[in-house]
């Protein structure tokens, strides 16, 4: 019944976004969470996840795609909404601590969660997905920009890559594709 | 009957003078609408965004900005591509060609509201001065509006 609503708003079964899934491996990380635990892709079991690399720093783009993120979240059924995690991975460490992390994802949803680590774990993470990023050089006030990947990622329980969602998809078609995903395993 | 259109004729004049000394013109030279600043806690920089109107015959360029309220402003461009995203410092200013409106909006212009320097809430007024080549008055205050960051 749940299952029909939400396939109910599309009539064919692919994804507005890129699909991706047995293209890409699982989900496998090691990373920091935004209470400063180390934590891995366990965290997330069972749940599925919709994942965006940013920075805390980026005035413009990042807020947007969260925003629509979490308004495309927002829409979902409340059981589905309440199954769906959504997370932020800074590639900003150096910028990006624990309580600045809380205070930005707080902003958003209460179903998202930061998360950032070292160059070491992030590069892990990154190049699993083939996603890159990059730092521009310092201005005289120690500014600098951050170039990174616009996609959101989004896996299903079993943290298996499903779907990219870019930032040319509406709103609606961002919630189809979410609930597509997390309504696609068993519903409890 | 004369009289009826002579006190028409002077209304019209003085409301015409009205707009001209106010400033609220239709044909203001230099219109800016929509000004808002959406909140981003943290400490970290905000987005300024803005519909800037040229009513005017010549070509102006805003070439600066500045506020009491933030330690640092510059004038930002979005770029996104190949899946991609990076800013692209507008060092040149922001060209606004005769009769053309620019918009500062999500994922393009914006104003890179840095450090900031007191803790804002949503519906607070923050005074930005913009600063314009080809109009005179160059600066002009202009109150943004702070409004939620999941704000279009």
């Amino acid at each position: 019944m749940l299952l029909a609503m939400l396939l109910g708003g599309c009539g064919d079964e692919s994804f507005h976004g890129k699909d991706i899934s047995h293209l890409m491996p699982p989900l496998d990380f090691e990373l920091v969470d935004e209470r400063g635990e180390a934590v891995t892709e366990q965290v997330f079991a069972g749940r599925p996840v919709a994942m965006y690399f940013g920075f805390t720093h980026c005035p413009d783009v990042c807020p947007t795609t969260l925003a629509r993120l979490a308004a495309a979240a927002r829409r979902l059924p409340e059981q589905a909404r309440g199954r769906l995690q959504l997370a932020f991975v800074s590639v900003d460490p150096a910028r990006d601590g624990p309580a600045q992390l809380a205070a930005y994802t707080a902003a958003f949803s209460e179903d998202m969660v930061g998360l950032t680590g070292s160059q070491r774990q992030l590069q892990a993470l990154t190049r699993r997905y083939r996603i890159t990023y990059g730092y521009d050089e310092r201005d005289a006030a120690g500014n600098y920009d951050v170039s990174h990947s616009s996609a959101v990622w989004v896996f299903n329980e079993r943290l298996e890559p499903e779907v990219m969602l870019f930032d040319d998809l509406s709103i609606e078609q961002v919630a189809d594709d979410l609930g597509r995903v997390v309504g696609g395993g068993e519903i409890p | 009957m004369k009289y009826t259109s002579a006190i028409l004729t002077l209304a019209v004049l003085a409301a015409g003078a009205f707009w001209w000394v106010s400033g609220i013109s239709p044909d203001a030279p230099l219109a800016i609408e929509n000004a808002r600043v959406r909140l981003v806690p943290g400490g970290g920089p905000m987005a300024g965004y803005m519909d800037i109107r040229n009513h005017s015959d010549a070509q102006i360029r805003l070439v600066e900005a500045r506020s009491g309220a933030f330690g640092r402003v510059m004038i930002h461009r979005s770029v996104l591509e190949g899946g991609r995203a990076a800013m692209q410092h507008q060092a040149g200013g922001v060209r606004i060609e005769p009769g053309e409106v620019v918009s500062f909006e999500p994922g393009g212009l914006h104003l890179m509201l840095m450090q900031p320097q007191q803790t804002l809430k949503v519906g607070d007024p923050v005074e930005i001065v913009l600063e314009f080549d080809g109009i005179e008055p160059r600066l002009r205050p202009v109150s943004f509006t702070v409004v939620p960051v999941t704000a279009p």
